[in-house]
């Protein structure tokens, strides 16, 4: 996109030069990465290739050993200090869904969901309960306010964390895997609000095992192996036309699974 | 012996006022205790170097020491440094020490059994550490603990008994008292463990209750 005309499209997250290692296992080297507003990057490749790490680092859940993460304009340098109120920025653009969803189970699904917009954005009750109301109507899950969490089917679940995520206002949206814990029909209903949000402009990074996701609403696939990114493009292009052996054979064992 | 019934029958209300003080003492050592077990729950692992030392402290000598030997030595081993305090007051402060210990323990165990992904969750939404411990961490943390912590008080209100040996006038004094008095020590003992047991069984009840009960969302 950088060498065509200029154009007027940003990048909401930029991630430059990231690496990292635990201990004398290297699990990122040197990965960079840009996600431009409105886009839908997927994340494929091999069991620890490092994509839940990337993903991780971005809202720094994990601390990268070196590099800089940019997200909506909020810069984190691993070399540098982190000051709390940066993180915290940082953070409230950019909304996680985790595999497991990660909800309070002491709360009840409202509870869940307004707690974060009274404490993090210093809403009223009454209006982080309104904007709670409005984005359950809209997963269709109403009903379900006064449950607990563990009342809920897992794709209920999944669709309570990413409207807790969204109820923050986040700039970019970063799925781990949302649907691998979940029963393949119920997977659906995830990936139906996913392919939702992806339509209304949301920006998001979503590391999948989902091939039919990732081809049909990603704009951008990302192949990762070995701690690096080891091609990216266009996900059609690249699931037909591999350039590289390594994705080569993942797309192959994916395939024939 | 077949006198042993009536005998117990008539001792047992006189002991009442003894059983009053003995839960009076159970509930003063939780009521300053929980607040110190709590404080020493988070400082045993702190990395403030001062704020650590003294949790472990106070921790490890609270369990490592038998209650009845911290007991003796606040009333008995203190006036050695010009401190004088009423056998009431050191009994307190001698529960007060254990409590703390053991529930720093409990209260920990219950933390750390919070699940990892609840704490990242809260922390990829951006909440402060503060609001993490206040929201997420300690509401669920004590929530795990509180079974445990009331089967700590049942224990205290046992434990209440070692006052005696500083003359509290609590169940087991009065108890001994009235034993000596009448050398009726069996019906007096009977009657004293008749009333520790009326309040410890049903209160250990209601403890596994309350696990059952607070298990229903998980
Ligand atoms: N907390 C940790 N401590 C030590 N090693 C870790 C830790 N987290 C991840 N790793 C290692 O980092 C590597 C990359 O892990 P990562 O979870 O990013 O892979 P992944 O691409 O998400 O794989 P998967 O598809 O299995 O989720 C793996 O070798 C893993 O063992
Ligand atoms: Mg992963």
């Amino acid at each position: 996109m950088s060498h065509t005309a200029p154009t007027k499209i940003r990048n909401v997250v930029q991630v430059r030069n990231l690496a990292k290692a635990y201990g004398d296992n290297v699990v990122l080297r040197d990965v960079s990465l840009s996600v431009p507003e409105g886009s839908v990057t997927a994340m494929i490749g091999p069991s620890g290739a490092g994509k839940s790490t990337v993903l991780r680092c971005m809202n720094l859940l994990e601390k990268p050993d070196s590099g800089e993460i940019e997200i909506d304009g909020h810069v984190i340098n691993a070399r540098k200090k982190i000051s709390p109120k940066n993180l915290a920025a940082l953070r409230r653009s950019a909304g996680m869904v985790f595999q497991h969803f990660n909800l309070f189970p002491h709360m009840t699904v409202l509870r869940n969901i307004s707690l974060p917009q009274e404490r993090i954005l210093g809403r009223s009750r009454d209006e982080a309960n309104t904007k709670t109301m409005e984005l359950l109507t809209r997963m269709g899950l109403g009903d379900k306010a006064d449950h607990y969490p563990a009342r809920c089917s897992g794709g209920q679940q999944q669709r309570i964390a990413i409207a807790r995520a969204l109820a923050l206002g986040p700039r970019v949206m970063l799925f781990d895997e949302p649907t691998s814990a979940l029963d393949p029909e119920v997977g659906v209903e995830v990936l139906e609000v996913m392919k939702e949000l992806a339509s209304e402009g949301m920006t998001m990074v979503v590391v999948t095992h989902e091939m039919g996701f990732a081809a049909n609403v990603s704009n951008e696939l990302v192949v990762m192996a070995d701690g690096c990114i080891i091609e990216s493009g266009d996900p059609r292009q690249i699931m037909s036309d591999p350039q590289h052996e390594r994705t080569r054979r993942f797309l192959r064992a994916v395939l024939e699974r | 012996m077949n006198a042993l019934l009536p005998d117990i029958a008539t001792i047992l209300p006189t002991l009442l006022g003894g059983l009053q003080i003995s839960l009076t003492l159970t509930f003063f050592s939780l009521l300053f205790g929980l607040p110190f077990g709590m404080l020493f729950s988070f400082g045993v692992t702190a990395d403030n170097k001062i704020f650590r030392y003294i949790s472990v402290f106070f921790v490890e000598v609270g369990r490592g020491a038998p209650a009845l030997v911290l007991l003796q030595l606040m009333y008995y081993g203190l006036p050695n440094v010009q401190i004088t305090l009423t056998s009431l007051v050191s009994a307190c402060l001698a529960l007060v020490w254990t409590t703390a210990a053991y529930t720093a323990e409990l209260i920990r165990g219950g933390i750390q059994s919070v699940p990892h992904g609840e704490i990242e969750g809260s922390d990829a939404l951006g909440m402060s550490v503060r609001d993490r411990l206040r929201f997420i961490v300690i509401p669920q943390g004590m929530r795990i603990a509180l079974p445990s912590l009331m089967g700590f008080a049942v224990l205290l209100f046992q434990a209440t008994s070692l006052a005696y040996t500083v003359a509290v006038p609590e169940l087991m004094s009065q108890a001994y008292s009235t034993g000596s008095s009448t050398f009726k020590y069996l019906p007096a003992f009977i009657a004293a463990g008749l009333l520790y047991a009326a309040i410890s069984i049903p209160a250990t009840w209601l403890s596994v209750l309350t696990e059952k009960r607070l298990s229903r969302h998980l």
